[in-house]
């Protein structure tokens, strides 16, 4: 068996070695928040954070990363109460059909916590492996913007 | 299921990883996994055959991580393009390198591809090899008798690829009264894998360059340096036109890979606007 810990919670999992994180967290858990699109490692839509780094999940083994810290966009809110940089993307307008969002949503929270309050350019490079194709760039670099000042808000 | 079935084997230490290579029949290493996987997904997608075995490095510590000793930095081979590009050690020292890794690839991929990786994949159009060519990097391998082989980064890539050792580390002078420039030009977006790559080493010393480099990444064929080129820069006395002088002085070979005129002119202009920058760095 294979202990995955997946937002805080521990997956005691019957795994083969050649199966993805991908397909294990839309297939054996039906976490389909991580979205399946290029299946290699082009596009940032499968991004999880693992050990606190953003990754692509389509090319990262499940039975590899046993043991480590694996957050997907299921992690994030807490019941009903969205994480504030989800809470910063609707309030920007940065979702248009949405598909791109869980992995530029991860991306922008291994991004913030580390730095709260990150350039536009610094947000760039963190975003920079993500497609977004019906290209609303500009508003989620907005919405990280957003998101940063709102968890300052939420620390004071 | 994207991949066809294998076996996963994730040693914690070296010694057992390199029992298991030497033991295992059609077995390959993982390192970061953005290449391995790939060609797997690929070579299924084909109907071509496919490892029975893999061997993950992800759990071994011992070759992870920079560490530096009075003179050398050492690098393990599983340690990540952002560990690189984030090194305080690296940036102290050999800056160069911290540089060239800013945009390679993506953040995700930065987060996942090693250097050993970047290495040992010998695709040509990779980029870690031409800034250690530059920089005069040593490749440390270890077999199953735990003997250690340091091989230069040339002459590893004049060789055949090692069947039955793992690159362990890699490392490198620190360089104290040198500079270092890397420029890639990629294809469209600066993420893009680049059309060509230059990385140009030198210690000026008044009016002359002493102990240059220049590694040349044509990207279809592996690293090379233009050691035409470096003799004429240790040779002339710096002088306005020395920038443009140079380019009478180019290995023609290396840079004419039946590539357009627009790749060989722009071959011509960086290396022309490196000189430059080197001649008034320092």
């Amino acid at each position: 068996m294979t202990t995955l810990i997946i937002n805080n919670k521990k997956f005691e999992l019957d795994l083969q070695g050649h199966e993805t994180l991908l397909e294990v967290l839309r297939d054996h858990l039906g976490m389909t928040g991580t979205k399946t699109a290029c299946e290699e490692a082009e596009c940032g839509a499968c991004t999880v954070i693992i050990n606190g780094k953003a990754v692509l999940s389509c090319i990262t083994l499940a039975c590899d990363v046993e043991g480590e810290e694996i957050t997907t966009i299921e992690g994030l809110a807490d019941g009903d109460n969205l994480h504030l940089i989800q809470q910063a993307f609707l309030d920007k307008g940065a979702v248009q059909c949405g598909f791109c969002i869980p992995g530029m949503i991860l991306s922008s929270k291994a991004l913030l916590d580390t730095n709260l309050k990150p350039t536009k350019e610094e947000i760039i490079y963190a975003l920079d492996g993500h497609i977004c194709r019906c290209s609303g760039y500009q508003k989620i670099i907005e919405a990280v913007e957003h998101a940063g000042e709102l968890i300052n808000k939420s620390k004071e | 299921m994207l991949l066809h079935p294998f076996t996963l084997y994730r040693p914690e230490t070296l010694k057992e990883a390199l029992n298991l290579f030497s033991s295992l029949e059609d077995a390959q290493i993982l390192a970061g996994g953005t290449f391995l996987i790939n060609r797997l997904k690929v070579l299924r997608k084909k109907g071509l055959k496919t490892p029975r075995n893999i061997i993950s490095l992800r759990k071994i510590q011992e070759i992870n991580g920079i560490t530096e000793d009075k003179n050398t930095i050492h690098i393990g081979a599983m340690t990540t393009i952002s560990e690189i590009y984030g090194s305080a050690i690296l940036k102290e020292s050999l800056s160069v390198l911290p540089c060239a890794c800013k945009n390679l690839g993506t953040t995700t991929i930065r987060n996942m591809a090693t250097l050993g990786g970047n290495l040992t994949c010998r695709y040509t159009w990779t980029e870690m090899p031409c800034v250690l060519s530059a920089l005069d990097a040593k490749l440390t391998f270890q077999g199953k008798d735990l003997q250690k082989e340091v091989i230069p980064v040339n002459e590893f890539f004049k060789a055949q690829a090692k069947t039955d050792k793992i690159l362990t580390h890699i490392s490198l002078r620190k360089e104290k009264n040198t500079k270092a420039i890397y420029k890639r030009i990629p294809k469209r977006a600066e993420v893009d894998i680049p059309l060509l790559a230059v990385c140009m080493k030198a210690e000026k010393d008044k009016k002359i360059f002493k102990k240059t480099r220049v590694a040349i990444n044509n990207t279809t064929q592996f690293v090379q340096r233009d050691t035409a080129l470096e003799d004429f820069l240790n040779s002339t006395k710096l002088e306005k036109n020395t920038a443009k002088d140079c380019l009478k002085h180019l290995t023609a070979e290396i840079y004419d890979t039946k590539s357009d005129d627009y790749k060989k002119h722009i071959f011509r202009v960086t290396i022309k606007n490196m000189v430059q920058e080197l001649m008034e760095s320092q």
